[in-house]
């Protein structure tokens, strides 16, 4: 008879035994990987967004007026000065004028009586792609204001604010689900299978004084942590997938899914999940058995 | 050059006619606070051999038992079994002396949840004896012991004295080296009593090395073998039976 039939048959055993304690088990695994995963799901979907928008990102300096060709050169430097920048574009009152009037369309006509430079001349600058931090952009942008004849920079604050302080927050709601997941998965098979070998304390001393080795007695509960972990995180896993499906099928057309592009975990990301919830109950189950042993 | 290879099985190696099976020198246990179990125990016994330990109700005799089958540790001096020093035996090494070593625990230590057939087979199935092989064995020795009807009972709903045959069953069934035997026949009439001696014969036959501890005169008195007294805890006699 060979190891592996020997520990199948005990963690059979084990499972006829302790399996109430068992599924409840496996719920709570599930619905920490589900949690921990919804919030991650977030999290990596604000992220790519983030950077999507990002890629947009540019600061607009207003001017009070028209500068010519020599300042162009002198801003220009002075802008380079702080930080070196992707581009820098210079727009005239009348470029600005152009642009506004393109953007109307057919309604161009309700500027016939305005004079060509009714709107301010502007700077465009588009930061570099590892100038992209939250403070960072500010600080760049309370640069730009102290330009000498700059009135004003734009880069949409209040918009970069809020995603910057949201994603923040899910940051840190990923971080607290992360360790409940830790904690649960841990924990809960920990005790479990504490429960098992309480249950079972007595064949498991007349185990060891028969002569089986640390291994025989081990290996059934590890294999049962280990199942717990896959099982936990699969079926975890499928109720996100589940959600995802149907929030993706509910909230489709124009809306802000649409504009955040949700996208579900990409392969490695779920190989990596699954294997983490198994480590975890595995090395959950390892404490309880080892502490077993040791007496 | 040849490579030396491991031997895996500790008692193996020196498991040859002639040579010490159990080793005792200068052995003592106390027990807290002051109950001097065992003091000054030193006596040998070989390969092969049929020994019986005697002696009144808590003389020391379980307690003897327990320090050569490392369920306890000695106070003081020296245990040595199949020469190996069994109290430095650790993990892998002291679970394969184990499994060499059968023992009848004078409470049975039975899985009262189990069945007959489970509970002989758990000393076989820790040493990954074949299912086939394992099934054969139970039903020889149930049936040797006149158990056979009882094979898928459970062991909690049986009498002491069917108790009694399956701890023993358990404890031969693997084909130990070593058996040690706690009060086998405590709760036999005479005729149980001679098909449980029968069996243990048999062991010995065998090649097998056996201890009984007993305070039945009727099963030590048969036979030429030798008998050691314990008295307090103390060696009273070591002598050797011919009859
Ligand atoms: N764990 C223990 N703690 C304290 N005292 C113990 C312990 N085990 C045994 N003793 C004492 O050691 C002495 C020897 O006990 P032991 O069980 O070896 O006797 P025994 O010869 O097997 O008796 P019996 O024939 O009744 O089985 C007894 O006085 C007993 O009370
Ligand atoms: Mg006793």
């Amino acid at each position: 008879m060979n190891f592996w039939f020997a520990v199948f048959r005990q963690a059979g055993r084990n499972l006829r035994q302790t399996w109430t304690s068992q599924f409840m088990t496996f719920l709570t695994v599930s619905l920490s990987v589900l949690i921990f995963a919804f919030f991650y799901l977030i999290y990596t979907n604000m992220i790519g967004a983030g950077d999507r928008l990002s890629d947009d990102l540019r600061l607009i300096v207003y001017l009070e007026d028209d500068p010519g060709p020599e300042m162009q050169e002198q801003l220009r430097r002075k802008i380079n000065n702080f930080d070196k920048t992707e581009s820098i574009q210079f727009i005239s009152k009348s470029d600005a004028y152009e642009r506004f009037a393109e953007q109307l369309g057919e309604d161009s006509d309700v500027l016939t009586d305005m004079p060509r430079d009714f709107l301010p001349a502007s700077i465009e600058v588009v930061p570099l792609k590892s100038l992209r931090g939250y403070n960072q952009i500010k600080l760049f942008s309370e640069y730009l204001a102290t330009l000498p004849g700059s009135e004003k920079v734009q880069y949409g604050q209040e918009w970069v604010e809020r995603f910057y302080y949201f994603t923040r927050l899910i940051t840190i709601v990923v971080l607290l689900s992360g360790t409940l997941l830790i904690l649960t998965a841990t924990f809960m098979v920990a005790y479990t299978i504490r429960l098992t070998i309480m249950g079972r304390h007595e064949e498991l001393e007349l185990l060891k004084l028969v002569g089986a080795t640390n291994n025989y007695i081990r290996t059934p509960f590890l294999l049962e942590g280990t199942l717990q972990g896959l099982m936990g995180s699969i079926i975890g896993l499928s109720a996100l997938y589940i959600l995802f499906q149907w929030i993706s099928l509910h909230f489709t057309g124009p809306g802000l899914i649409n504009l955040f592009h949700f996208t579900f975990f990409p392969p490695m990301v779920i190989v990596s999940i699954i294997l983490g919830s198994i480590g975890l109950c595995t090395i959950g189950s390892f404490t309880s058995i080892q502490k077993f042993l040791k007496i | 050059m040849p490579k030396i290879v491991q031997n895996q099985d500790p008692i193996e190696t020196k498991d040859i006619p002639g040579n010490t099976m159990i080793e005792m020198i200068k052995v003592s246990r106390t027990y807290a606070p002051d109950i001097k179990a065992l003091s000054d125990i030193s006596f040998t016994v070989d390969t092969g051999e049929l020994f019986f330990l005697i002696g009144r109700s808590g003389a020391g005799k379980t307690t003897l038992l327990k320090l050569i089958c490392n369920m306890d540790t000695p106070s003081k001096g020296l245990i040595e079994v199949a020469g190996h020093n069994i109290n430095n035996l650790k993990g892998k090494k002291l679970a394969h002396l184990r499994q060499k070593i059968g023992v009848a625990y004078q409470d049975f230590k039975l899985l009262s949840d189990r069945t007959v057939a489970e509970n002989i087979a758990i000393s076989m199935e820790v040493s990954y004896k074949k299912p086939r092989a394992i099934r054969q064995r139970v039903r020889d020795l149930l049936e040797q012991l006149q158990l056979t009807d009882k094979h898928d009972a459970l062991t909690g709903d049986l009498s002491r004295g069917e108790q009694q045959r399956i701890a023993l069953a358990r404890s031969v069934a693997n084909s130990p080296r070593l058996i040690l035997v706690d009060e086998p026949t405590g709760n036999l009439d005479a005729a149980t009593t001679e098909r449980v001696m029968d069996l243990l014969t048999r062991c010995n036959k065998a090649g097998a090395t056996i201890v009984i501890a007993t305070h039945d005169a009727s099963i030590y008195q048969k036979g030429n073998h030798r008998v050691m007294e314990l008295r307090n805890g103390k060696i009273h006699s070591l002598s050797r039976n011919s009859r």
